[in-house]
């Protein structure tokens, strides 16, 4: 039952590769900027830019650089960059494991503080203890992320040394943009344990275990929290996104070779095929994430079946 | 009723997704030592324990491609893995000239049209193989190929035969003519004086036939030259390693290993290089921080400076009114306060332009007397040619280009004191170049730099009849014109050189029509272990690390 | 920062069934247990009226540059001190609530609109116009935000018109979601049924029973929307493409003046502190309504 809700959800994303493609490339058209012209100083006479132009296929008619592009995608052929002249696949493949290991490290720091922070937040509701730490989950969420990183560099790998300032060759590399990238979400998860901590805690059958006289903490370990976290595991896919698109600045201020810096890179230059493909890849990463959140809820919580 | 996991099967999904994630985030982190698109060799990691001397740069983005011919403005690699028949080597302050290269020697035909290279013998490839006649004709050809695609054909496009070769009329270049293994014959479809300095830049290095042929479309990635340098490893958008070449034909490099990397945030790279991430820190990266690198005791007197052959200018279209009025060209030059531009904008790290030539360039005429900011003098003028109140004008720019804009803003308040309206105009790239190319482009602010060491890389990419309008000059003097076709055909240098000061002073001196700003200086710092720095003969950012040694 | 579109756990909370609900004392009750909700609502209108009053109280003009003063540490005279153009900060930070409320409030407000829209229709048509519009949503929500923002104020143009469309494009496909559950799940209660059994038609179900109920889950989307949207703006600064100079957008201060951190601090902490306190208030005021509103959402009265 669960390889064929599986596979229909697979199924479904389908539709929703081909319409982020699709906008993708018909946004792409309209954008002003000829990528030709812009690979090129501007010492470079108009004549090159013409015959590259037309060397490389950029004046035929769009949607049929669209079906070609989809037609030689489905075969498993990207394209290669303009820029570079190099497989997007193999510019993408190279890129992945950074993103990933800093998406994976972001979501660590996330949890790791939100979810604490919201437990002891959610003990005691209304209290200094509650707003200070609410205000503290905050703060990642609100000052601007290269801000934070260009102070982070300056304090903790400049002034005091205790880790590298930008480069990505070991995990000691990760520390600094995790946090910095992991700090926002875990403002989300902080908030999100509490309230769904409290609501629990208010079910009745947390009332009949305090009546039955266990004690308070044993209550909250033992049937609060596991119940309250199902919605924080929901909520990790949104987060999948999130980190990526927060990935995008994070990277640069680090200097961390991934996806983002990628796709930040392909826009500015115009360089459509690597556009369109950290495009697809970043939302097929998305959409799986969506799924495994799904299947991890429902297998936490067998309330819910695949239907 | 409402049924719950057990306690321990949520103890083990949280098990079983912290353990996933711990891998995910140890396991990638060896990754990109090899990452999979790039099958360079992987670099042993000893090589830095074992007292390898390295010198550490960096730059803000990733070259993407060593193949020059695909590239117009990436030349780090270039500049460090090939040779060019004939190189442009600084030889003073402000002085370079063109030595042999790859070519030992060569000859001029009397008409300026045929050149014949002499190779120098037992050049050897880091590939083992070594250089003859055939590599030089086969790298020119590749250029001009219209299977390379390539973007860098300007420097190439001279040679007899280019233009049916680019067109794909014909298989080969007419005007490429191996004589013997050492020796080729290039013959020019016009006398084109710049030839030699066009081949000594970064667009005309040489590459290996085989190594070249065999790499195909891996060529950008794998690149194999003569240069002092080979490519070790590449990590994209993280760092590449060179390691020296031991057969290099000039020596083997100083040093063992030349790292760069790729740092996006400039206030990062200034970290860096304070902690001794870097060896060099190129303030061009980060002008912000030359005021506190000239204040820091430590640093001061680790800067290097060099010349940056260019020139900063404001651009006046003539078919706007009422720039066709000469007066008002002349008081432009006049309200303009190019040491406080260069002062407040560049922290003084600059001299004021006199014309279009730059220090540094051959035919830099140091004698002109150029302009004194003189607002009432420009109040004058404008008066005399009835514009007492002022007009409005426009300054036209770029959206995603800040330091224009701080230009632009400064030099709308100074025309601002001679009553000048000027409104800036922000477009996107694409209408900018658009209107620009029609001619129709109001006043702008930017700068030009040398690609080769000639007064035509300057004067005829403003001026000639085509680039006059395409560049939203407008300015139309019969004369200037014909002189400016005239002196690509000259060669007795020296003459020639002559004309173009003429020329010059023609434009910025009677007609008024070219609005010299400033030439700015390229400052480095470099750590004390970095000795022999000298930044190269035009200032670029990317230059040749060759002649650098390291002190332990 | 990184997240455009409302607060993901305010729309996945949100997504649980309804009963109707009536506002009142309760709320406010709620609300004001939680001090720090309403230290955050008295920050906003302390915003709010600087906002209104900038040209009063802002010493300088935001945009007179004065080259020989630049960086000017704070003093009497610039109490913020200066940045690279000699720009008083403390007027340009003032002159920046203005900016950075109208980019907070206006695509929030847009992508709210849009997405109740898009989601009550979705919700109450059904069929294949409800897939339609929620694969679209899909698209959007898969859509890296920060990405799909830039290609769309490259498409347009940088202005702050653009980055309205960009912020409100990216943000209403959180809103429709939310606004489509609670369609769905208010559709089959007994008092809509009862409606339709009166004959009272589509529009009449849909502003009276509908919208109303939709109401409490918006505005709270709205005031966790409104400080994602100013982070939003930042971080697009940071790629140049949010809004752009002279303008006195906070983002756009930070941005230009972390040149300078080490050499002249204030020109970024000062904007930096302004979209701190802004974000933190937004977010308290946020907390507490959802808190406040919670009860009912939940159908527990």
């Amino acid at each position: 039952m669960m390889l064929k809700y599986v596979f229909r959800r697979f199924l479904q994303f389908i539709p929703v590769i081909i319409g982020t493609t699709f906008l993708t490339f018909v946004l792409l058209q309209v954008v002003p900027g000829d990528p030709i012209a812009l690979m090129m100083k501007e010492h470079i006479s108009p004549d090159v830019v013409e015959r590259v132009r037309k060397e490389m296929h950029l004046d035929d008619p769009w949607l049929q650089r669209y079906v070609r592009y989809m037609w030689d995608a489905a075969h498993g052929d990207f394209g290669e960059s303009y820029k570079t002249r190099r497989q997007v696949a193999d510019m993408l493949a190279t890129a992945f494991p950074a993103t990933l290991a800093l998406t994976a490290a972001s979501l660590l720091v996330a949890w790791g503080v939100g979810i604490p922070a919201g437990i002891v937040a959610a003990i005691r509701p209304y209290t200094p203890a509650d707003h200070a730490l609410t205000t503290f989950a905050l703060l990642g969420v609100s000052v601007p992320i290269f801000w934070l990183g260009l102070i982070f560099q300056l304090v903790f790998g400049y002034k005091l040394n205790l880790f590298p300032i930008s480069g990505f060759k070991g995990v000691e590399y990760l520390v600094m943009p995790a946090i910095c990238l992991g700090l926002g979400s875990a403002a989300v998860i902080a908030r999100l344990t509490r309230s769904s901590l409290l609501e629990v805690m208010n079910a009745d059958y947390i009332r009949t275990a305090r009546a039955k006289g266990l004690r308070d903490r044993i209550v909250l370990v033992r049937h609060a929290l596991k119940n309250s976290l199902l919605p924080v595991v929901t909520v990790m896919a949104i987060q999948v996104a999130d980190l990526l698109s927060g990935a995008v600045i994070t990277e640069s201020v680090f200097g961390i070779p991934g996806i983002g810096r990628v796709s930040v890179g392909a826009i500015q230059r115009r360089d459509f095929p690597l556009l369109m493909g950290s495009v697809i890849m970043t939302v097929v990463l998305v959409v799986v994430g969506n799924l495994l959140a799904d299947l991890s809820y429902a297998y936490l919580d067998p309330r819910i079946r695949y239907e | 009723m409402v049924t719950r996991p057990s306690l321990f099967r949520l103890m083990a999904l949280v098990a079983v997704i912290a353990l996933a994630l711990s891998s995910c985030t140890s396991a990638p982190a060896p990754a990109p030592a090899a990452p999979a698109a790039t099958s360079v060799p992987a670099a042993p990691p000893a090589a830095a324990k074992t007292g390898a001397k390295t010198l550490t740069v960096a730059q803000d983005t990733d070259p993407g491609t060593a193949d020059v011919q695909l590239t117009t403005e990436e030349y780090f690699l270039p500049l460090n893995l090939y040779d060019r028949l004939v190189e442009a080597v600084t030889t003073g302050p402000l002085k370079s000239e063109l030595q042999p290269g790859l070519a030992e020697k060569w000859d001029v035909s009397a008409d300026g049209l045929k050149y014949t290279f002499y190779l120098r013998k037992g050049v050897k490839f880091h590939s083992g193989d070594v250089l003859t006649a055939d590599d030089v004709i086969f790298t020119f050809d590749r250029m001009l190929d219209p299977a390379t695609k390539a973007l860098n054909t300007d420097f190439l496009d001279m040679i007899a035969g280019a233009k049916e070769r680019m067109d794909g009329k014909a298989t080969s270049v007419s005007g490429l003519k191996k004589i013997d293994d050492n020796t080729v014959e290039i013959t020019l479809a016009a006398p084109f004086a710049p030839f030699l300095a066009n081949l000594a830049t970064p667009a005309g290095s040489i590459y290996s036939k085989a190594a070249t042929t065999k790499a195909g479309k891996d060529f950008g990635t794998k690149p194999v030259g003569t240069g002092p340098f080979k490519l070790e490893s590449w990590t994209p958008d993280s760092e590449l390693v060179l390691s020296a070449f031991d057969d290099y034909f000039r020596g083997r490099p100083k040093f063992d290993k030349l790292i760069m990397k790729v740092v996006p945030e400039p206030q990062t790279m200034a970290l860096m290089f304070k902690k001794g991430d870097l060896d060099v820190f190129d303030l061009d990266f980060a002008r912000s921080q030359i005021p506190e690198f000239k204040k820091d005791a430590q640093w001061k007197d680790r800067i290097v400076s060099g010349p940056r052959v260019g020139t900063y200018y404001m651009s006046i279209n003539q078919a706007i009114k009422p720039f066709d009025n000469p007066k008002v060209r002349e008081a432009l030059m006049y309200a303009i306060d190019r040491q406080t531009l260069i002062d407040k904008l560049y922290y003084g790290t600059g001299i004021p332009a006199k014309g279009i030539l730059a220090p540094g360039l051959a035919g830099y005429n140091d004698a002109l007397p150029g302009f004194k900011y003189d607002p009432e003098k420009a109040k004058a003028l404008l008066k005399e040619a009835g514009f007492a109140n002022g007009f409005e004008m426009t300054l036209n720019q770029t959206t995603d280009s800040p330091t224009t804009l701080k230009m632009n803003e400064a030099v709308q308040a100074m025309l601002a004191q001679v009553g000048i309206k000027a409104e800036i105009k922000q477009m996107d790239s694409a209408a900018w170049s658009g209107t620009r190319k029609e001619g129709k482009l109001g006043s702008y602010t930017s700068s030009w730099s040398a690609d080769y060491n000639d007064p035509d890389n300057f004067i005829y990419t403003f001026f000639a009849p085509r680039n006059s309008v395409s560049r939203s000059w407008n300015y139309q003097n019969k004369a200037v014109q014909d002189q400016l076709e005239k002196a690509r055909s000259m060669t007795d240098m020296a003459a020639r050189y002559k004309l173009y000061q003429e020329i010059e002073k023609t434009i910025v001196y009677e007609d008024f029509a070219f609005v010299p700003l400033f030439h700015l200086e390229h400052l480095f710092v470099v750590q004390p272990k970095v000795k022999n720095f000298k930044p190269s003969w035009n200032g670029w950012s990317n230059m040749p690390y060759y002649g650098i040694e390291i002190s332990d | 920062m990184s997240n455009l579109s409302p607060s993901p756990a305010a729309a996945t909370i949100l997504e649980a069934p309804v009963r109707q609900v009536t506002f009142g004392q309760d709320v406010w009750r709620r609300f004001r247990r939680n001090r720090l909700a309403v230290f955050g609502a008295g920050l906003i209108c302390l915003l709010v009226a600087v906002a209104v009053l900038a040209p009063l109280i802002a010493p300088y003009s935001p945009t007179l540059v004065q080259l020989d003063a630049q960086f000017e540490p704070p003093s009497a005279a610039h109490p913020f001190g200066t940045d690279f153009y000699g720009r008083d900060i403390l007027s340009r930070v003032l002159y920046g609530a203005r900016i950075s409320l109208v980019i907070g409030l206006v695509p929030t407000f847009m992508a709210m609109l849009f997405g109740t829209v898009i989601g009550v229709t979705g919700g109450f048509r059904g069929g294949w116009v409800d897939t339609v519009l929620m694969r679209l949503g899909d698209v959007v929500m898969a859509f890296p935000s920060l990405i799909l923002a830039m290609v769309i104020t490259y498409t347009l143009g940088a202005s702050l018109f653009t980055l309205f469309i960009a912020l409100s494009v990216v943000g209403w496909a959180g809103a429709a979601r939310v606004v489509r559950a609670q369609t769905l799940s208010l559709k089959q209660r007994d008092f809509v049924t009862a409606s339709r059994a009166v004959g009272v038609g589509r529009t009449g179900i849909m502003f009276r029973h509908i919208l109303p109920n939709c109401l409490a889950p918006i505005l709270i989307l709205l005031t966790l929307g409104i400080p994602g949207a100013i982070m939003a703006e930042a971080g697009l600064s940071f790629l140049g493409v949010g809004a752009q100079p002279p303008t006195p957008s906070w983002g756009l201060m930070v941005n230009e003046g972390q040149e300078y951190l080490f050499s002249a601090p204030w020109a970024s902490i000062f904007p930096g502190l302004a979209i701190l306190v802004t974000v933190l208030a937004f977010n308290f005021v946020g907390d507490g309504l959802r808190d406040a509103l919670d009860p009912f959402l939940k159908g527990r009265m």
